[in-house]
């Protein structure tokens, strides 16, 4: 779904709420494996991505467009939701494979060796929450720092230099053999 | 809470497309929807014929009963007695 045709998908679907179904077609996956890479659960995936998406039809009528990509709007309201769930657990532990972290892999010097993987796991528990899921979105989801920033509610510019800060306090962390 | 991350060449079992696919469900999302926004009553109680009689009833009635307790029977002796010159 090109930008021309989601925007019209989202007229309509302010129209008429069953004109969102091609929105809801071309994003349930997109949101379903986001959630999932949270929870590792799913049936929970599925129970928080159809909230995510009833949220989102529900304030579909108070959604601007702004040039910002919709799924982002999307990625925001699901990690409202995930957060939500969160709330009542006392620990969440994301499950990360490599070919999930080798991005940020490649940025940190961290090579593909257990010990190695350990320490960036280790490195990655350590960072505040706010500064981890800034991690999180933008080398484990792979979102860019447009769409960073429309989900966590801050500028483009803002995004870039908080990932620039909390991947130099990784390298700190790393260095210090922790 | 606290966040905690594992790290694995493999990672969690992946999800293959045709399992995403099983859990999407437009018609469920449509179902609840409307039954979010449908509101409570369809049109105000008065404004059906029979719910408009019963409550006209229960007005009248309840005017009617506060009508009764409202007006006590006159006391008996409430003529005060003359008192002896």
């Amino acid at each position: 779904m090109d930008a021309q045709q989601e925007l019209t998908a989202i007229q309509a679907a302010k129209a008429d709420p069953r004109a969102f179904t091609p929105l809801y077609t071309a994003y349930h996956a997109v949101i379903f494996r986001f959630i999932h890479r949270r929870t590792n659960n799913r049936d929970l995936s599925a129970d928080l991505s159809q909230q995510t998406f009833l949220k989102a039809l529900l304030a579909l009528p108070r959604y601007e467009s702004r040039g910002l990509p919709f799924r982002a709007w999307l990625y925001r309201i699901a990690l409202n939701e995930v957060r939500m769930h969160w709330r009542k657990k006392k620990e969440a532990v994301m499950d990360l494979s490599w070919a999930e972290v080798r991005e940020l892999s490649g940025e940190l010097g961290v090579v593909e060796a257990d010990d190695d993987l350990q320490r960036l796991a280790k490195c990655l528990s350590r960072l505040p929450a706010e500064k981890a899921r800034l991690i999180e979105l933008r080398y484990i989801d792979g979102l860019s720092f447009i769409e960073v920033g429309q989900v966590l509610g801050i500028a483009e510019d803002a995004a870039k230099m908080r990932v620039h800060r909390v991947l130099g306090t990784l390298r700190q962390y790393l260095g210090a053999r922790t | 809470m606290r966040h905690r991350y594992r790290i694995s060449p493999e990672g969690r079992p992946t999800l293959s497309d045709a399992e995403v696919a099983r859990h999407a469900d437009a018609e469920r999302l449509l179902y609840n929807y409307h039954h979010a926004v449908k509101p409570l009553y369809k049109r105000p109680l008065y404004k059906d014929p029979r719910t408009f009689i019963a409550l006209l009833i229960l007005v009248l009635l309840a005017l009617l009963i506060s009508e009764v307790v409202e007006d006590p029977p006159p006391a008996v002796n409430d003529v005060p007695e003359r008192s002896a010159p």
